[in-house]
């Protein structure tokens, strides 16, 4: 009976002493060069400023996420997620509202920011291809989907988010300011058409893997891996037609245990300076509107806040609330 | 522990009043396993029923669904596909390994147990590179003037099978060279004597006697492979996706548990029946069979 004792008091520890100390806060985000890049852009200079330790952790996980809140066990207390989850998510309560007295969303793209999240960074899905291995690359939506013309494999982002299926409509002829409600019957006729041929890459650096070795030398890939990609010595070509944006969010969950901490690092990782370091270290763009102006322009010109002419901007609070519909249709039409 | 060291260092048996005494000495496993299996299972069990309504809705949805069913079936096909494929190859090495000298036995030895323990998902990442079109076995098998187009290798039901036969493969020579390493030669030499030739030999007398080891890899690949996640992600296509792989999209990506919870309780079923059938059939059996 000794050791069952012993059990429930070191159970009784754990649950004691899970708050974090009040100097420290944890942020999580999706791991590799991105979170890296947080970390140096953001992390450091915030505790530089006061002191507070950020402890880093990940990668993103929604279940993690919801399991936390409902456990009332919260041991994250900024979050770097995506733009739909973070509308719903917002919406189903299990964030914390943000304290805008403290972040300062006057400078902040008013695409990226609801009463519970502020952009993190935003991106594009560009169509992205490997100039080494073909004859020639892909410029539109329908030239993606048009395997007559540039026959061979092509990559698209694996899970059910904003992205592949604007692309299709696209591709079939919709207009750019009539995408929204998503014609799902229509999109996923269209995805039939070059099912066969596609790739999935489910992690950035799958879609880079897949341009490089040619195994899908073009696709619909976040522009970042483009930049990184050019970087690395492979001819590329980018496509900026009709670039799809969306954007990672801050969110704060439910009950975390450093609220104060955490608003005050959303509002130091969406300033200005910040921002723009995120963004000349990721290739994604800022959402604070004063970062353009601290960054040399030869970056500034790869990111996609210099694209917004052929913009398409994917509709989050659409999403937020398709979310589970269009996730079911899409994994059943995948396993199809 | 029932014994104890003395300071001599000789072996004690221990004094009977500290031994454990009937059931008070099986209460923290029984602890662990209700703690850290059965509350979360029923835990499982009980979101299934109960999110996002209650009832049987999700598992009405799981089974009422061609889409779900197929996945079902998936996994089934390459689980049974990856066991039968690593039975065939690992039962000659296994065999191999047991009447091999021992030099080379140790080496064969180190590289599978090397290859076990190398990170997962490095050997799965390997086997992406080696697979796909412009990968090293395609460009061999070009550059000798076999085929002429690359071939389909990998995101699709062959790249599955290859990464996970090659993944379970220790799993299945292992057991195996336990219970063949126990098979008296002198049976086989004494088949030979009354007459048997090498088929024979092989199917009269090994296979039998090795059943058991057999048995047990097989189950033991089935089983691991029905659940497995990374390997069919990674070098799969979406149209042969595993359980494994949904009930991930229902937890992370789409945060549905009680779907999640209903696939997950309908995996943990099967395996536990298939365990149960293996106990009924082999289970009584002494490994190596005398």
């Amino acid at each position: 009976m000794k050791t069952t004792f012993a059990f429930a008091a070191v159970a009784a520890f754990v649950a004691v002493s899970g708050p974090a100390h009040a100097d420290n806060m944890v942020f999580s985000s999706w791991g590799g060069t991105t979170q890296d890049a947080q970390k140096a852009a953001w992390a450091s200079p915030f505790t530089e400023k006061t002191g507070i330790t950020v402890v880093q952790d990940g990668p993103t996980d929604y279940g993690k996420l919801k399991a936390m809140v409902e456990a009332g066990q919260v041991t994250w207390d900024v979050v770097d997620v995506e733009g739909d989850y973070a509308a719903q998510a917002g919406k189903n309560g299990q964030l914390e509202k943000l304290d805008f007295s403290v972040i300062d969303k006057s400078k902040l793209d008013p695409r990226f920011v609801t009463d519970y999240s502020v952009g993190s960074f935003y991106y594009s899905f560009v169509i992205g291809c490997n100039a080494d291995a073909v004859s020639a690359c892909p410029k539109t939506w329908a030239d993606l989907f048009d395997t007559t013309k540039f026959p061979g494999k092509r990559t698209f982002y694996k899970w059910s988010a904003p992205g592949v299926i604007e692309a299709a409509l696209l591709a079939d002829g919709v207009a750019a300011d009539k995408l929204y409600p998503l014609d799902l019957d229509r999109a996923f006729k269209k995805l039939d058409t070059i099912k066969s041929d596609i790739v999935w890459w489910s992690g950035g650096a799958q879609s880079q893997q897949l341009l490089a070795s040619a195994e899908a030398p073009f696709g619909s890939v976040w522009n970042g891996r483009m930049t990184a990609l050019a970087a690395s010595g492979i001819k590329t070509e980018t496509s900026w037609e009709q670039n799809i944006t969306a954007a990672d969010s801050l969110v704060v969950p439910k009950g975390s245990p450093n609220a104060e901490a955490a608003m005050k690092f959303i509002a130091m990782a969406t300033s200005a300076e910040p921002q723009a370091a995120l963004a000349k270290a990721t290739g994604y763009a800022p959402i604070n509107v004063d970062s353009a102006k601290l960054m040399d322009p030869e970056t500034a010109k790869t990111l996609p806040d210099q694209q917004t002419a052929s913009q398409v901007n994917a509709d989050m609070n659409y999403w937020a609330d398709n979310r589970d519909a269009i996730g079911e249709k899409w994994y059943a039409w995948q396993a199809k | 522990m029932s014994t104890y060291s003395d300071a001599s260092g000789a072996i004690m048996p221990l004094p009977k009043a500290r031994r454990a005494t009937g059931f008070g000495g099986v209460v923290p496993a029984l602890a662990f396993v209700a703690i850290f299996f059965i509350a979360p299972v029923a835990v499982l069990l009980l979101r299934s029923v109960l999110e996002p309504v209650p009832g049987f809705g999700n598992y009405a949805q799981l089974i009422g669904s061609a889409t779900y069913l197929k996945i079902f079936a998936n996994t089934f096909i390459v689980s049974g596909l990856v066991t039968v494929i690593s039975l065939l190859i690992g039962f000659p090495v296994a065999w191999a390994l047991a009447i091999m000298p021992g030099r080379l036995t140790s080496v064969i030895f180190a590289i599978l147990l090397l290859s076990m323990w190398t990170n997962l998902l490095a050997r799965t990442y390997a086997w992406m590179v080696l697979l796909q079109r412009t990968g090293l076995i395609n460009k061999m098998l070009i550059g000798m003037g076999l085929i002429d187009k690359p071939l389909a290798l990998v995101n699709n039901l062959t790249g599955v099978t290859i990464g996970m036969t090659y993944i379970m493969l220790p799993f299945i020579i292992l057991p195996l060279y336990g219970v063949i390493k126990k098979i008296d030669p002198s049976t086989l030499q004494a088949a030979a004597l009354c007459g048997a030739n090498r088929w024979q030999c092989l199917t009269r007398v090994l296979l039998p006697l090795a059943m058991p080891g057999m048995a047990a890899g097989a189950l033991m690949v089935f089983v691991m492979s029905l659940g497995y996640f990374v390997t069919p992600s990674l070098l799969g296509g979406t149209a042969n996706m595993m359980l494994a792989e949904l009930i991930a999209q229902f937890v992370q990506s789409l945060v549905n548990w009680g779907m999640g919870g209903a696939a997950a309780l309908v995996l943990l079923v099967v395996t536990l029946s298939l365990y149960t059938v293996q106990l009924r059939f082999f289970g009584n059996q002494n490994p190596g069979g005398r």
